[in-house]
């Protein structure tokens, strides 16, 4: 039933004619100079990672964080994180401008890392996400632990160790930098009316998509007010007991780049399975959020959509990633080792469905908004 | 928000709501769509259906209207997808009939995107009306005498617009390369011209001495629609940041902005059938109300989330006391933002005894709602008891489109091929527009950042400044109804005097009648407008 084939053939086909199409498209004078659009060869359903890296690379902050650490560090032992600096960087330092690459070592390291990835099987794109942004992390945090350790071996003959200037693990990472914003989650006891404010990090938001609605609703609808109660009622250290409450969560501290999850798939009981959502959701190219708290520091961020993993077909299981991305001003649509320049006009096709008739469907579903200001 | 893919929401769809006014109903038998309608047909791509209204002059024998056996004078274009159609429109009293269109075309390779009547030459039974294309085509045709058809830009590309009574092929490179102009209006007078386009700017233009005037940013995104108030004194345009942005034109500012819209607002437009006057004011003779002022304005809008919004814009939203602004919570890096520096000030006389309508205004704690500290101040003071509302009950051609004439002239003496020589190639605005405004109007675009031109269209730059508040120093509207009224986006809505009319992006025309007006004929108020001074 997939509809994301990988033959191999096929792609050898399609490959000759439609690359050099790419750069007609673009036109030699206009193609942006060090830059390559490189499609990236599937492996057996793994368009989810392939949509998802696509979609990172051109997240240029995180692409030069990337291709940094390549540079720092020459010779380490192989991690996911490795494996991703090697691929970005042979994307970034290929000769020619367009082609396509197989990312066959990143994919092996990806299945060795973790069981649920090391078989054929589609996986959700965002759980990928999840997971890269999360163990690139902690390989960075385990690295610099590592020379912390040894700086205080070294220094440890010494009466006292040099902790101040030590890079510390509570300090943020170039990950955090990029991608970690704040929420605060704000509860008002109805019974005492204390308000409890708790700060919470986080490298996405996860929203719920209604019908004909926009990014922007349904962001603020995440924000919106609820009631604690019955089963889910709020311990209060007031009254020091469950109380009714009221709870709300709104972004405290927005990310450099913020990356929204359309939860597009809802496990529907009747059906005993998660079936697919493609509520049209509007995402417009410019973006600044309207939930955001009291205390934030720059509320009114105004971000531009970079990237969007699109979701095609019909189900989780199923179906078939892409990736839309901005490189230069203008859009490039990546389809595993295919790169089509396409026009902006053609995002509305990814918006999603107004009618539930059809069931399949091409939907955005994870989207990367870049803060303007760290554009330059 | 639980949303369940397989709820449809087909039971909310409102067929009726309620405003102060009374109740307004959906003709379900008023409904005009392709003739043999199957069920869905796949919207991709179909979704600019838009309404052309027009009512035919008597004919010469003084003919009365369903003289000519089709029951009405009025005359009913829309476009879906390829198709266009014009039928007779019968108004709330008649149900549609779809049997028999006046005209009907299908293209091929193109869509026909707008469409316009021409009413300066319109007889009984001749009307010009105009259609434009996807591609850029402008085609005219006479859909009652079938004579005429003419094509226009067959071999170029070139931005065309069309909007009510005014075609208008524009050779002005306006903006950013590239940034395409989503829609324009020209003011009641004829005199300025607003437009909106997809970087997210509202520019409003002298049109004779192409001068920018004015200029507002969205909060966000594109600007989709833009409508000028029937007085000219603000325009109001919708965009991709859901919301509806109120720009005064004597002050050159953002005065309020309306949030009730789940997507893009794709048409917003005053009803002028709806204006409230203070009640001593109402008493005064005809002659005086030309100097009246308006102390409410009915805004309608729609949107691409299914939903109807009405608004009532106050007097005491779009002139806020020097109090409510300056207790505004401003964020630390606002210096920009000045309580001294905003105009308006001062309070009218007549604010004091202006009635505040339902609705919280200038609420510049934007997060009122659910706020825990509980120190919101919400001022909601629901008092409409002396408000005259006066739903117009005037004759179409006159106060149905307010201005009009002026504005028609101009059409009168438009050609299609003669102006483009006469326009300048490549007007950029960038340049000279600036300096003037700044010069001209103290209060206008008081940029800080007047000396960088380039920054002075920097959306980051102009947040905090009368182009772009930032959104805790700007009222927020709450809308007066908000209704889903159809199961598709919404791609039109009208305003007439006995009714308005929504088309949605299935290719369906509804028709709403106003409430009723008064009972077994009992008088009504017989106030008609005149025009509401305009502002020059």
């Amino acid at each position: 039933m997939s509809i994301c084939q990988d033959l191999g053939l096929n792609f050898q086909q399609r490959m000759g004619a439609n690359i050099s199409q790419l750069e007609r498209d673009i036109g030699s004078e206009q193609f942006p100079p060090n830059e390559h659009y490189f499609g990236l060869v599937n492996f057996g359903n793994t368009c989810y990672s392939n949509s998802v890296l696509q979609a990172l690379y051109f997240c240029r902050p995180f692409r030069e964080k990337v291709l940094e650490y390549k540079a720092k560090n020459k010779r380490t032992k192989e991690t996911l994180l490795t494996c991703l600096a090697d691929l970005f960087y042979s994307i970034a330092t290929q000769k020619k401008k367009v082609g396509s690459i197989a990312p066959k070592k990143f994919i092996a390291r990806l299945r060795k890392e973790k069981e649920e990835f090391d078989n054929y099987m589609q996986q959700d794109a965002h759980e990928f996400l999840n997971f890269l942004i999360n163990h690139i992390n902690e390989i960075i945090l385990a690295e610099r632990n590592q020379s912390t350790l040894k700086l205080q071996k070294n220094v440890s003959g010494e009466s006292v160790t040099c902790n101040g200037t030590l890079p510390h693990s509570s300090e943020p990472t170039w990950v955090h930098e990029i991608f970690q914003g704040t929420l605060t989650s704000e509860t008002r006891c109805l019974n005492c009316e204390t308000v409890s404010s708790k700060d919470e990090h986080f490298f996405d938001l996860q929203v719920d998509v209604g019908q004909n609605t926009s990014i922007t609703h349904c962001l603020k609808c995440f924000s919106d007010t609820e009631t604690l109660c019955n089963d889910n009622k709020f311990k209060c250290d007031n009254c020091s007991s469950y109380q009714e409450a009221q709870k709300r969560m709104r972004v405290k501290k927005l990310p450099l780049i913020l990356a929204l999850h359309l939860k597009r798939f809802k496990y529907m009981e009747q059906y005993n399975r998660h079936i697919k959502v493609s509520h049209r959701v509007v995402f417009p190219l410019e973006l600044r959020l309207f939930n955001t708290s009291d205390d934030a520091v720059n509320p009114d961020r105004l971000y531009d959509l970079v990237a969007v993993v699109v979701h095609c077909g019909s189900g989780p299981n199923r179906g078939h990633y892409i990736s839309i991305v901005k490189s230069h001003g203008f859009w490039l649509l990546f389809d595993d080792d295919m790169v089509d320049k396409i026009d902006a006009s053609a995002i509305e096709d990814f918006y999603g469905l107004t009618s539930d008739i059809q069931k399949s469907s091409e939907t955005g579903y994870i989207l990367f908004y870049q803060s303007r200001d760290a554009s330059c | 928000m639980a949303v369940q893919s397989d709820s449809g929401g087909k039971d909310d769809v409102k067929t009726q709501f309620v405003t102060r006014e009374g109740t307004y109903r959906l003709m379900t038998l008023s409904e005009y769509s392709r003739p043999n309608r199957v069920g869905y047909t796949s919207g991709s791509g179909s979704s600019h259906v838009r309404v052309s209204l027009v009512s035919l002059p008597p004919g010469p024998g003084g003919g009365t209207p369903g003289s000519d056996g089709q029951g009405s004078d009025d005359r009913i274009c829309f476009n879906h997808g390829k198709e266009l159609y014009v039928y007779v429109y019968r108004g709330i009293k008649k149900a549609a009939d779809l049997t028999k269109p006046v005209d009907k075309k299908m293209y091929k390779g193109t869509n026909p995107t707008c469409h316009d009547f021409n009413t300066i030459t319109m007889t009984l039974d001749s009307v010009s009306l105009v259609i434009g294309f996807s591609t850029g085509q402008i085609q005219l045709i006479d859909p009652i005498k079938k004579e005429l058809s003419k094509l226009y830009n067959e071999e170029f590309f070139c931005l065309i617009f069309i909007l009510p009574t005014i075609v208008f092929s524009t050779r002005w490179v306006i903006g950013a390369e590239g940034s395409s102009i989503n829609e324009f209006a020209f003011s009641p007078c004829g005199t300025n011209l607003a437009v909106v386009s997809q970087d997210g700017f509202l520019r409003v233009f002298h049109y004779d001495t192409m001068e920018l005037i004015g200029r507002a940013r969205s909060y966000f995104g594109g600007f989709l629609c833009v409508c000028w108030s029937p007085d000219g004194k603000y325009v109001v345009v919708g965009g991709e940041d859901d919301l509806v942005t109120v720009w005064s034109f004597n002050e050159r500012r953002v005065v309020a902005r309306g949030q009730g819209h789940r997507s893009w607002v794709s048409v917003v437009a005053f009803d002028p059938y709806v204006v409230s006057f203070t009640d001593e004011q109402a008493e005064e003779t005809e002659e005086d109300k030309k100097s009246e002022s308006v102390q409410c304005y009915r805004l309608g809008s729609v949107s691409q989330d299914t939903q109807l919004c009405l608004w009532d814009l106050t007097e005491d939203v779009l002139r806020p006391p020097v109090r409510a602004r300056a207790s505004a919570h401003l964020s630390p890096n606002s210096q920009t933002f000045s309580p001294n520096g905003v105009i308006g000030m001062k309070v009218a006389p007549k604010a004091a005894k202006t009635n505040k309508i339902g609705h919280k205004h200038a609420e510049l704690n934007s997060n009122a709602s659910g706020e825990p500290s509980g120190a919101k101040q919400k001022t909601k003071v629901n008092n409409v008891s002396t408000l005259n509302i006066s739903v117009g009950k005037a004759k179409e051609e006159t106060s149905g489109s307010l201005g009009v004439n002026s504005l028609t002239q101009r059409l009168a003496g438009f050609s299609f091929g003669e102006r483009r020589s006469e326009h300048r190639r490549n007007f950029s605005l960038t340049k000279p527009a600036d300096q003037k405004t700044s010069a001209s109007n103290s209060v206008a675009l008081r940029g800080k950042s007047a000396g960088a031109q380039s920054d002075s269209y920097d959306p980051l730059k102009l947040i905090g400044t009368p182009s772009c508040p930032r959104f805790d120093e700007c009222p927020v509207l709450e809308p007066l109804v908000c209704k889903k009224i159809a199961h598709e986006r919404l791609t039109a809505l009208l305003f007439r005097s006995e009714y308005f009319v929504t088309a949605c992006a299935d290719g369906c025309v509804n028709t709403w009648a106003r409430p009723a007006r008064a009972h077994n004929g009992e008088a009504r108020p017989q106030r008609r407008f005149e025009r509401i001074d305009l502002v020059d």
